[in-house]
């Protein structure tokens, strides 16, 4: 529905929780799918310019995690992760990955799916993030929660006198 | 935040117009029926969807209940697909780069133990 009135370009928010990028490279299909799987490559180009990765840890399987320490040039470390949901070498890879931004503050969880086509002698990678709920961060803040209860409990309770 | 609930509400254009309308100031319900020619049902409906969501919140004025946006779950969003667009950009450069590089140094390995 129109509005009558001019009001503020709202388009410059996203509506879409998707991001999905298309990369062509021009080396074979194994060697693409061996650099996001194999943690000596990996750790190489994974994240931004000048960013350096002195943890890489993979656990190539469903079920499986990955964990990653990067660390920025100013030497701030930023640990991301996440767990292997498909790996269908050297097809496809879906995997959960969560940051956090330049504050430190966990961000938005995204759910990762990369695709490798095979197109001649290059291949095809095509890569969507969505957007998913921190419930994991919730589940452990409550967690934590009831564990910090009960352990003051079980402090208060020691402190009382034995009847 | 109920991200899913976000993202919902801000699929609709309508909603994202009232959103913008209220980036200007609240706006009572009748007052957000203006410009957008709709019923007062169809407009609360919408607004319900933006508080469930909580990207709106409801005034404390009893009578006009003005209704004013709720910046921090937008913002947490917008970062969101910012740092991850961004992230995967670069990090995808990054491979572009280094594949080359490793096919380069896998070449030259070829090329001398042919020579041997």
């Amino acid at each position: 529905m129109p509005a009558k009135n001019p009001v503020a370009d709202f388009s410059a928010y996203p509506a879409e929780r998707e991001i999905t990028l298309t990369r062509v490279f021009d080396a074979p299909r194994a060697l693409v799918f061996n650099a996001w799987t194999d943690p000596a490559l990996l750790k190489a180009w994974w994240g931004p310019k000048h960013f350096t990765n002195p943890v890489c840890e993979v656990d190539a399987r469903v079920g499986g995690a990955w964990h990653i320490v990067m660390r920025a040039p100013d030497g701030t470390e930023f640990p991301c992760g996440g767990v292997y949901r498909e790996f269908v070498p050297p097809e496809r890879l879906v995997f959960t990955n969560n940051s956090v931004d330049k504050q430190g503050r966990p961000m938005i969880d995204g759910l990762t799916t990369v695709t490798f086509a095979e197109q001649g002698s290059k291949t095809k990678l095509t890569l969507q993030t969505r957007g998913v709920a921190r419930v994991d961060y919730a589940a452990a803040f409550l967690v934590g929660m009831e564990m910090g209860w009960t352990q003051s409990l079980d402090r208060l309770a020691q402190q009382l006198p034995q009847s | 935040m109920n991200l899913d609930a976000a993202f919902a509400a801000l699929a609709d254009p309508t909603r994202r117009a009232i959103l913008a309308r209220l980036a200007s100031g609240d706006a009572s319900v009748s007052e957000l029926c203006e410009p957008f020619a709709m019923t007062q049902p169809a407009i609360s409906k919408h607004l319900k969807v933006l508080e469930r969501a909580s990207l709106i919140s409801r005034g404390r004025n009893a009578q006009r209940r003005p209704r004013h946006l709720e910046p921090a779950p937008l913002k947490e969003i917008a970062d969101w697909v910012d740092h991850y667009r961004r992230f995967w950009t670069e990090s995808l450069d990054h491979l572009d780069e280094y594949l080359k590089e490793l096919q380069t140094k896998e070449k030259k390995r070829a090329r001398k133990k042919s020579r041997r």
